[in-house]
């Protein structure tokens, strides 16, 4: 019954509880946004940390990682990948490559460069290379020549596509290998170093220069969840000789970012309540002075004997249906927020011009996890409830005596 | 980080030396006669086995010139064929004993201060060496200069009586060389008098300049060898032969890691 | 005070619960803003400080063209004279020379290509975090020769460990050749791949009889006490330098040496823009509702001054006023109690203790403290009170438009 009355009531004066509302909707579209964009803000960080040819989980020979030399490439990959044949969960994606470090040249310059022979299918699923082709084409597979170089590369050697790079390494034999490769594509990175460290060609292709059989040098795997990543990599570490191959997953590879997520992480939660503070500061202000407004009202059901209790109830109903409304209502204003991003993101390059430290994108596109829009909810909800305690308590409180003065 | 060109010593010219090592005049008029494309692979072949040899002996006078700076060394070299090269800095004092072999694809250092040999990474041996204006890039040896680029007669003039032939060069389209094209002009008698260097866009980089053209070691020889890049006027290197010998053979003990560390006289 | 101030004052304090609520929603804001920014500048310039010390260098001075060419000879031909000048300079806490040579560095059977740098112990341990970064062996003592410090990952790529040989083959200033054998003395770990994997440091005594340097330098590198000491240092030097007609050189800052670290603060500070800006934004709301319920609550009394002649213009302004009072209140006291707040913890630290691991072994503290400055100070709350004001304006601006007998009739 009485939360019929409670409904009534808060439609009473619809101009009041709109008000009320309105602070509850914009303190919940504030908390789902923000949980959005950090979300994002963090998945890309993420995103541009793995795509860099990081992956999730990779596999090396074990001493590649302290001498990344072609010595200590893994010859002999069909029992790896049968290994992973068995490990990996279903949406897994992995892709093969042979990096060494080359010595690259044109007519006026040269420099050090890291040459990575790729599994150009694969390797599109898997890494920032797929979708940062900014100029002319991506490899084929059957390619032997072709060779992508970073937008970096390309400027410093005042060269275009089409024309020629001389690439010359140690082949396995341990011979000085070199060939002639052409400008295919052009890729953009997040960051600098990137464009100019990296130069793309073939599997096939590098396999020919470097007089390899079948042998690769790294495995990088993508998973489509972020949980499964320890548990796999910990079943291919259990089926493999870990004395002759190392399995890491990217929180190995990328100290720093893990460290990186976990203080924001932290930080994110904390900001969740100084955010609700604000709001909460709203809410008690204004349910209080609605109650206020009704003095004559609660001293009128007093002096009819009503105890404080169901005062406090009703007062207490009436809040939280506004909060329902509320947290309704804001859930929607910041869905709607966040699609209306989804294509074009929020561009903080109208804050601040660079990103590469971070190696976060300069375009964050919000991410609404149901995690996240539970959690806010969950909090608004009962710490809305809590700081509506007082002005129900305040409500209960008010005599008769006190109602007649007003 | 940093990387800029190593400035070591003497391996730069190895190849020069090692072109110039010459012995034979190969007849020039065993080829001729072919198309016009095959006559300007004949010229450049003839040119480069002018210079190739056996073996030789050698000493030469190095100068790098900067805009603020010049530095002059002198170098004794051997070389046999075009596997082996042995080189040795005789002056200035400081650097006196320090010495290159190159066999092949490998290279090793010396240094009697230190009395290390050390041998140099591939990384290592591509890049500009000693900072000369040489490098290894540039002087290809005969049978790839003329398997990688299609050699074509542009122009003959003559000059004291002596034809000089015109070549244009332009490499295969998957030759491993960096350049675009090269130009060279060759006398009848076989002597390169100047090799061009282009990029792709046949902008001129650089410039090889052969003169003092006299008899050493038995025959015609350019006794300076000059080369300039095309962007800084004022860096350029020289070499100047102040002694050519050459040989049917020079002994394989020569030519090896006790030989590099053998005191010079 | 005027007659309006007095009302204005008055209403104010008609409800008290109200009043402090909302002067305490605006000082919450004002007090975290204030907190946040500088809490921002100051693990900006830890981020910055542990960046810059571990090699960079806050200020370097060089010979011109430098830093685009690498070529051995720009040097600083007489270092010392420059070093009378950078004393002279109160705000730069230390200074070294360095010099670097290309060289081969080769052990028993591995050979790279890396810069040799000569540093001086002594000072470089003050600019320097290296010194504090050695996992094996030792750092470089005052006398020390023919000893070196070697990256981590570099000592894995040529094998070598603590007490074994390294030969050094370079090229001297005068173009010679510049030969050497050392032995390695410490390892060090500094978190920076690249740097780990490229570097090996000599005494600079050494490395000026090695590579023939004639007691040249390449770099004169300066720290000073605190990033906002950098441009005045910066000025300091350039015209210092410029008076005395030294040969040419520059001076460089961190922000030119780091670019990339310039940037990632921006970044930073961007995203906090829109944390921030949200923030700012419920508190605004907050505000406004507050606002506007007190409005509702006395349309009556505005409805029965307006028709006493009140003219809607001075209800305007006596609305305005009451808000503009409640507002700088809140945002004076925000200021007071953030600046209260943010010192203790300037003054103690704020432990990052879930980083603080991972942040240790690179040499940094985990411990950030709070950077108060007028622009941590004022920013926050001065957007406070901008939005605050604005969001006042609405429910005033409907006390304008208020018709008298409406307003007296409603409830």
């Amino acid at each position: 019954m009485y939360f019929q009355l409670a409904w009534r009531n808060i439609w009473r004066n619809p101009r009041r509880t709109f008000v009320i509302i309105s602070a509850v909707v914009i303190g919940v579209w504030s908390m789902v946004f923000l949980s959005a964009f950090s979300h994002g803000m963090l998945a890309s960080m993420l995103d541009n940390g793995k795509s860099v040819l990081i992956g999730d989980i990779q596999i090396h020979n074990k001493k590649y990682r302290i001498d990344p030399s072609i010595d200590n490439s893994m010859d002999n990959p069909d029992k790896i990948r049968a290994v992973l044949d068995k490990t990996l969960p279903q949406g897994a994606v992995l892709t093969e490559r042979i990096k060494v470090s080359t010595y690259v040249s044109n007519a006026r310059h040269s420099t050090g460069a890291v040459l990575v022979g790729i599994d150009p299918e694969n390797e599109k699923k898997i890494s920032f290379l797929g979708k940062s082709i900014t100029k002319g084409e991506y490899l084929d597979k059957k390619d032997m020549r072709g060779i992508l170089v970073g937008k970096a590369l390309l400027e410093k050697f005042d060269t275009a596509i089409g024309k020629k790079l001389i690439i010359m390494a140690r082949d396995k034999k341990g011979k000085v290998a070199s060939k002639a490769f052409r400008i295919r594509g052009v890729f953009n990175a997040e960051m600098e170093a990137t464009e100019k460290q990296f130069l793309f060609i073939t599997m096939t292709g590098a396999r020919k220069l470097l007089n390899m059989e079948k042998g690769i040098s790294e495995i990088s795997i993508v998973l489509n969840s972020e949980p499964m990543v320890e548990k796999t990599a910990a079943e291919i570490k259990n089926r493999l000789d870990t004395e002759l191959f190392a399995v890491e997953t990217w929180k190995d590879l990328l100290p720093m970012l893990k460290a990186y997520v976990e203080i924001f992480n932290g930080f994110m939660y904390i900001w969740y309540v100084v955010v609700f503070v604000a709001m909460g500061f709203g809410i008690v202000n204004t349910s209080l002075m609605a109650v206020f407004e009704r003095v004559r009202e609660f001293g009128l059901l007093r002096a009819l004997g009503l105890k404080p209790w169901p005062v406090i109830r009703s007062v207490l109903t009436e809040s939280i249906f506004i909060l329902l409304i509320g947290i309704i209502a804001g859930n929607l204003l910041g869905y709607v927020s966040v699609l209306l991003m989804k294509d074009n993101g929020l561009d903080l390059a109208m804050f601040g011009k660079g990103s590469e430290f971070f190696g976060m994108s300069r375009v964050i596109y919000p991410i609404l996890t149901m995690f996240d829009v539970m959690n806010v909810n969950l909090v608004i909800f009962f710490l809305g409830a809590v700081v509506s305690l007082y002005p129900a308590f305040r409500a209960s409180r008010i005599t008769p005596v006190e109602a007649m003065r007003q | 980080m940093y990387r800029y060109k190593l400035i070591l010593s003497i391996t730069a010219i190895a190849c020069v030396f090692v072109l110039m090592s010459g012995q034979k005049i190969s007849a020039a008029k065993d080829n001729s006669g072919a198309d016009i494309s095959g006559l300007g692979s004949a010229i450049v072949k003839q040119a480069f086995d002018y210079y190739r040899g056996v073996a030789s002996i050698s000493v030469a006078e190095m100068t790098i010139h900067r805009a603020e700076w010049e530095r002059t060394m002198k170098i004794k070299a051997w070389t046999r064929g075009v596997h082996d090269s042995l080189f040795k800095i005789i002056s200035p004092a400081k650097d006196k004993g320090n010495g290159t072999l190159k066999k092949g694809d490998e290279m090793w250092t010396f240094n009697p201060k230190v009395n290390r040999t050390i041998k140099l990474p591939p990384s290592m041996m591509s890049q500009a060496w000693m900072g000369s204006d040489f490098s290894n890039n540039d002087l290809a040896k005969s049978d790839t200069i003329v398997k990688d680029y299609t050699h074509s007669v542009t122009d003959v003039k003559e000059k004291d009586g002596l034809k000089i032939f015109f070549i244009e060069s332009i490499p295969h389209p998957d030759a491993p060389v960096v350049w675009g094209m090269l130009h060279f002009k060759v006398r009848e008698d076989g002597i390169m008098l100047s090799q061009g260097f282009y990029d792709e866009d046949k902008i001129l980089v650089k410039e090889l300049v052969t003169t003092d053209i006299k008899m050493m070691g038995g025959k015609l020889f350019p006794a300076v060898w000059k080369i300039s890049k095309q962007d800084e006027k004022q860096e350029y290197t020289t070499i100047k032969y102040l002694e050519l010998e050459f040989k049917d053979s020079l002994p394989s003990r020569i030519f090896t890691r006790a030989g590099l560390k053998k005191k010079i006289r | 005070m005027s007659t309006d101030m007095k009302m204005a004052f008055r209403n104010i304090w008609r409800s008290p619960v109200r009043t402090i609520l909302t002067l305490s929603a605006i000082a919450f804001a004002a007090i975290i803003l204030v907190f946040m920014v500088s809490f921002q500048l100051g693990s900006y310039e830890i981020m910055v400080n542990s960046s810059v010390k571990i090699y960079t260098g806050h200020i370097r001075i060089q010979a011109e063209g430098y830093r685009e060419k690498r070529n051995m000879r720009f040097v600083i031909s007489s270092p010392e004279r420059i070093a009378k000048t950078v004393e002279k300079i109160e705000e730069i806490k230390s200074y070294s020379f360095r010099a670097n040579g290309f060289s081969l560095v080769s052990s028993e059977n591995r050979a790279r290509g890396v810069l040799v740098t000569g540093i001086d112990p002594e000072g470089e341990a003050e600019i320097s975090t290296i010194s504090g970064l050695i996992r094996k062996g030792e750092y470089l003592a005052p006398g020390d020769r023919d000893k070196v410090l070697i990256g981590r990952l570099l000592a894995r790529n040529l094998k070598v460990g603590i007490n074994d040989e390294l030969t050094i083959l370079g090229q001297g200033k005068d173009g010679s050749i510049a030969a050497g054998i050392v032995t390695v003395k410490g390892i060090f770990s500094s978190g920076i791949d690249d740097f780990d994997r490229s570097t090996v440091q000599v005494p600079l005594s050494y490395f000026n009889d090695l590579f023939y340097m004639d007691g040249a330098v390449h770099e004169i590198v300066c720290t000073a006490d605190s990033l906002f000491d950098v441009n005045k240092i910066k000025r300091l030097l350039k015209a210092n330098l410029s008076e005395k007609k030294q040969k040419k050189v520059v001076v460089l800052d961190w922000k030119e040496l780091l670019p990339g670290l310039v940037q990632g603060i921006q970044l930073d500070l961007a995203s906090a823009a829109i944390f921030y800006f949200i923030l700012v934004l419920v508190v605004a709301f907050s505000i406004l509702n507050t606002f506007l319920m007190a409005i509702l609550e006395r349309t009556k009394e505005f409805g029965v001054m307006l028709a006493l002649g009140v003219k809607p213009n001075r209800l305007f302004k006596l609305v305005l006023m009451e808000s503009s009072f409640l507002t700088l209140t809140g945002v004076i006291t925000g200021v007071v109690v953030g600046c209260a707040i943010t010192f203790w913890f300037q003054t103690h630290g704020i432990d990052l203790a879930g980083a603080s691991e991972i942040l240790k072994e690179y040499g940094m503290s985990g411990i950030v403290y709070p950077k108060l400055s007028i622009v941590s100070a004022l920013a926050g709350p001065l957007l406070v009170f901008v939005i605050t004001i604005c969001a006042a304006l609405y429910p005033a601006f409907k006390v304008k438009k208020l018709v008298p007998v409406d307003a007296i009739r409603s409830i």
